[in-house]
């Protein structure tokens, strides 16, 4: 395994706008990091820098300090696992797993005993001499994900929304066996998705990804506590963070034109950012007008609702009970120290 | 539910009845019917049985025409199968080259088949055909009105420049399909050269190889025009091919009865060898 130190990275096909520009990125050894995006925010192309399958404009990319400015696709000792299972159709599952290795030269028994460690490591011991056809697509993707195991030399495992593919209730098996593999192997592995539920629960540490740009890198807590910018914010969270208009004026912030807490910066209009588990619906607070009460779902016999409202032209969203919320005008509470605060789409 | 029965349907079916009758079943029930006659003129014929079959069978000719036919579909199958997999395998895949290759590729498929003959008859003149006389001031004795074997390698190199762009242009389209997580996995497993060929490629090429052979296979099998017109079936009866001795047989010879029973052999061989061959790919697929 290895620590991916990127620099700088910019990639354009063509004459085109860039589709990465000046990415940094610094994966630690063992590290299993996401790379979360929308599409087209670049997460493929920075796969395929990193794999060599593309050469970058600019920056660099090092393996353990070493640079790869030179280094061929093949000797990158980089695997990935792609969206959909990528087998080689006339092999067996065996003749996959073994198939990096045959590449390289390695002779028959060494081959037998490397693929029957990796395939007792993912329970597929007892598919190795099935054809690729007969497998279900969980068990295609596993064979995948064993293949890009193989190597014991593997400097990087590249995943690029290996989810995607496989049937919903195989989602979480195959999530399961990712993250026990990673553990056991201490791999270094970077996870490419679009879906922050499997980048926040896969990952340590987050990369979000925004139109070639990175936004921020932080652990999940940090992105979703504390997005670096109000993209982030509203993309992390389901739904997102509620971002309304704020003005801070003579050290008192105000939302909807009601002082909410003092507030250390300079005077001028903001954007508050809260979580909506940070605020609720109820007789005190800033005034908002209730549009809509749909209820969500019953924890421990009390129905709770997602209330949307607007404040000041913005829309919010508040889990609420159910009891508890109207539509109509209302108040809303916010903890303020909770509050985020943007101007210019970044956080101040 | 019961299916209803809907008797008007036929009505609609009908027409494609009618033209596939008179375009394939009413001629090929009639060679049957001369099969099993001797015919000496309109009002005069006498039932036969099986007689012309056995005969047929029996005549040295056929069988040397049939062993001829046989081996030079086996050659044109070795040289043009590999040949146009290894041009696709060549062509670029994307970008305006690419055109340029499968527009060069098409050409020699439009052209038709007697000015084929007529092309590499004058080409491969040993006096005045840029082939014969290239290959003759090499110092190399060629000459494809005297020697048998220069006869067919002359024959052999025509059908290649025809029709290896067919299985070409095939794999090319199939080659194309393959996704490109194939090859960016292929690049990491680090397979190149051959293995990438026999582990992604031919596994996905597997589907228009099928259509490429059977293709390949059916039309040599009846190839006739162009050995017509470049050898004329010569030197003596070296290139002649099974259906260049139908013909001879039916339109020189007005032998009708042997000759029906010649083409039904010569049906029922074609859909034999095609049978046998698709039958083995689908037993494989299953």
């Amino acid at each position: 395994m290895a620590s991916v130190s990127v620099s700088g990275l910019t990639h354009r096909y063509g004459t085109e706008v860039k589709v990465l520009d000046r990415i940094d990125l610094d994966v630690a050894d063992g590290e299993a990091h996401a790379v979360l995006g929308g599409s087209g925010a670049g997460k493929t192309t920075l796969l395929n820098l990193l794999s060599g399958l593309l050469r970058p404009n600019s920056g660099t990319i090092a393996f353990d300090g070493r640079d790869l400015k030179d280094v061929d696709a093949a000797e990158r000792n980089v695997a990935q696992v792609f969206q959909f299972p990528v087998l080689y159709p006339g092999l067996d599952v065996a003749g996959n797993l073994g198939f990096p290795l045959a590449n390289r030269r390695w002779g028959r028994v060494a081959v037998r005993q490397r693929v029957g460690e990796v395939a007792e490591l993912l329970g597929l011991t007892p598919l190795l001499d099935k054809k690729t056809r007969a497998l279900s697509l969980f068990e295609k993707q596993m064979t995948a994900i064993g293949r890009a195991l193989v190597r014991p030399d593997v400097a990087l495992v590249l995943l690029d929304e290996p989810l995607t593919a496989v049937e919903p209730a195989a989602k979480w098996r195959l999530r399961q066996a990712l993250q026990r593999v990673r553990r056991e192997l201490r791999l270094t592995m970077i996870y490419v998705t679009h879906d922050q539920t499997e980048a926040l629960t896969f990952a340590e540490r987050i990369t979000m990804l925004h139109q070639g740009k990175v936004l921020q890198t932080g652990t999940p807590e940090d992105l979703y506590e504390r997005p670096a910018h109000e993209a982030v914010a509203r993309f992390i969270g389901s739904p997102g963070m509620n971002l309304v208009p704020a003005r801070v004026r003579n050290g008192e912030l105000c939302i909807g034109g009601q002082s909410l807490c003092p507030c250390a910066l300079a005077d001028g209009d903001c954007v508050a950012g809260f979580r909506p588990e940070w605020a609720s619906i109820g007789d005190t607070g800033i005034p908002v007008s209730v549009r809509s009460v749909r209820p969500l779902s019953t924890l421990g016999g009390m129905q709770v609702a997602l209330v949307t409202a607007e404040v000041g032209g913005a829309t919010i969203h508040v889990r609420q009970p159910m009891h508890a919320a109207d539509n109509g005008q209302a108040r809303v509470r916010i903890v303020p120290e909770r509050l985020v605060l943007y101007r210019h789409g970044r956080r101040l | 539910m019961q299916p209803s029965r809907n008797n008007k349907a036929w009505l609609a079916v009908a027409p494609v009845v009618l033209v596939v009758a008179f375009s394939a079943i009413v001629p090929l029930m009639t060679v049957v019917n001369y099969s099993v006659q001797d015919i000496f003129d309109v009002n005069t014929r006498i039932f036969v049985g099986l007689d012309w079959y056995r005969e047929t069978l029996r005549d040295p000719r056929f069988l040397e025409a049939l062993l001829r036919q046989l081996s030079f579909s086996a050659l044109v199958l070795v040289l043009e199968i590999p040949l146009g997999i290894w041009i696709a395998r060549a062509i670029p895949r994307q970008g305006r080259q690419t055109t340029v290759f499968l527009i060069i590729l098409a050409v020699p498929l439009l052209i038709p088949w007697n000015v084929v003959g007529v092309i590499w008859q004058i080409f491969a003149r040993p006096d005045i055909g840029l082939l014969g006389a290239a290959v003759s001031a090499l110092g190399v004795s060629y000459n494809y009105t005297s020697s048998p074997v220069d006869a067919w390698v002359t024959l052999l190199l025509m059908d290649v420049w025809h029709w290896t762009s067919l299985v070409a242009l095939l794999c090319f389209a199939g080659l194309a399909s393959i996704p490109p997580a194939y090859y960016q996995a292929a690049a990491l497993d680090g397979a190149k050269g051959w293995r990438l060929f026999r582990h992604v490629e031919l596994p996905h090429l597997r589907s228009v190889l099928t259509i490429a052979v059977l293709l390949r296979a059916m039309d040599s099998l009846m190839i006739y025009t162009e050995p017509f017109v470049l050898t004329g079936g010569g030197p003596g009866a070296s290139t002649t091919f099974l259906s260049q001795y139908l013909t001879t047989m039916a339109v020189g010879q007005f032998d009708l009865g042997p000759a029906a029973a010649f083409s039904v052999l010569y049906f029922l061989l074609i859909l034999l060898l095609c049978w046998i061959f698709h039958a083995s790919v689908m037993r494989r697929d299953a």
